[in-house]
């Protein structure tokens, strides 16, 4: 009981909330970014303009089938020898931005995709430009469609900050190891604590989103 | 005057042939209906004429376009084109009344007042006024088309096209459905051209009846003599294999 207590002390929680709130920043930070490239992406991809839309389903295709821990080398270690050197940060959010771009960009596509063609013809056939058609009709519509994937996407991205860690990051998973390298009788309550933690964010993501679904669905 | 001119039109889908020497005018102020058996290319020959399907060579001028042309400004040609699909095609994100709303605003810039009077207007000719905050999914399928009718007359278009505008509906919805559209025919002077199978509906609205077959317009006539006195032997049997249906 006194090793809970003493694991469970008011400075060690206050040290873990605070990597929450890294966890957190890097994660809503990283989710803004990531949601406004994959979105124009996902369009690009979609609408098939010449050459741009090959070009960026190669890139996407590379950067889908990587490890995301190996991107996070790249940025952070490999990067610099090139003279392009980032705080650890910097590093994790343009990593998860690069990689999860890619990941959203194929999400965008599919709920573009999903949605019955007929909504197209029906909005073309009273004179709407392409465009018009896109942003009224289409893209809201498709948005919807997306709403489960890219929560699941979304909760892979905050569980993934985690990965962070390697590269110094004080995020949550890092700190919880600081604080049982002092003692290690602290891991498991250490453990316990911070996947509470991560559980608590990504399940209130969830709700969120279910929330959302049922309000515009 | 002629609002729809084929000529010499025809249309390949790879090797298919969908439309073969197609040679039809369609005056202002007439309504056309164009049957035949399903394949025939009756709907690829009524998409063809607001530009939803491009056609391979021969000549199609609608209301002074000529869509031959690469260049032709299709978006301009909509707006005086209107057509109601056989799956209504409302967009399942806005309602009712924003469904007859949007193409006036976003298209011709009208006054947003204005818009909703014009809108209530033809909401009231279909009789869906009390449907106006509905989203398309609460609708029954009879409701949603004549919503679709409601939504391309907002546009106040010279010309109308129907594509099987009864065909996905339950038969008890159909009557309200052709209805508004004899309404249309009775009240407006506008152009139409309407596929459908209602033959007794056909018979009435019709100026003039084109039996499309195999990709080609095997008869083209005037409605009554069409019905009465079939000239082809395919038209005879088709109308035959119709009568006993019903």
């Amino acid at each position: 009981m006194s090793i809970l207590s003493q694991a469970y002390s008011w400075i060690n929680l206050k040290f873990l909330l605070a990597g929450l709130g890294v966890t957190i920043e890097v994660s809503l930070i990283s989710i803004a970014l990531s949601f406004a490239i994959g979105l124009i992406l996902g369009i690009i991809r979609y609408v098939g303009f010449k050459y741009v839309s090959a070009a960026v389903g190669f890139v996407i295709d590379i950067v889908r089938n990587l490890p995301l821990l190996l991107i996070i080398f790249f940025t952070y270690f490999a990067l610099p020898q090139t003279g392009l050197r980032m705080s650890a940060m910097s590093a994790a959010i343009t990593a998860l931005v690069v990689f999860e771009s890619a990941m959203l960009a194929e999400i965008v596509r599919s709920g573009i995709i999903a949605v019955d063609p007929g909504q197209m013809e029906g909005a073309r056939s009273t004179g709407m430009s392409y465009w018009q058609a896109m942003q009224h009709i289409i893209l809201p519509q498709a948005l919807l469609k997306m709403i489960p994937p890219l929560v699941s996407q979304f909760i892979s991205l905050i569980k993934d900050t985690s990965l962070a860690t390697i590269i110094v990051l004080p995020e949550l998973l890092y700190r919880a190891q600081i604080i049982y390298g002092q003692d290690t009788r602290y891991m498991l309550p250490m453990y316990l604590m911070i996947a509470v933690m991560y559980f608590i964010v990504c399940y209130a993501l969830s709700l969120v989103a279910r929330r959302l679904e049922k309000r515009f669905g | 005057m002629a609002m729809i001119e084929f000529n010499q039109l025809n249309k390949y889908y790879g090797d298919f042939h969908a439309l073969k020497d197609i040679d039809l005018k369609v005056n202002q102020g007439e309504v056309v209906v164009v049957i035949g058996p399903s394949g025939s290319g009756k709907s690829t020959l009524i998409r063809t004429i607001n530009g939803l399907e491009g056609f391979s060579d021969g000549q199609l001028v609608v209301n002074g376009m000529d869509l031959s042309d690469k260049k032709a400004d299709l978006n301009a040609l909509r707006r005086d084109v209107g057509m109601v699909f056989q799956h209504f095609n409302l967009y399942d994100n806005k309602t009712v009344l924003e469904n007859v709303m949007l193409a006036p605003r976003l298209v011709l810039k009208r006054d947003e007042a204005e818009n909703k009077k014009i809108a209530m207007e033809y909401l009231k000719l279909v009789g869906l006024t009390d449907k106006v905050d509905s989203k398309p999914r609460q609708l029954s399928g009879g409701q949603k088309q004549r919503v679709a009718i409601a939504r391309s007359l907002a546009m106040r278009p010279k010309v109308m096209l129907f594509d099987e505008p009864t065909s996905a509906l339950d038969p008890e919805m159909i009557d309200d459905v052709l209805n508004v559209i004899k309404e249309i025919v009775h009240t407006t002077d506008m152009t139409m051209v309407v596929v459908t199978h209602e033959m007794g509906f056909a018979r009435e609205v019709a100026d003039r009846v084109v039996f499309v077959d195999g990709g080609r317009i095997v008869e083209d006539d005037p409605a009554e003599e069409f019905y009465n006195h079939p000239k082809e032997e395919r038209a005879r049997q088709f109308l035959s294999k119709i009568i006993v249906h019903k």
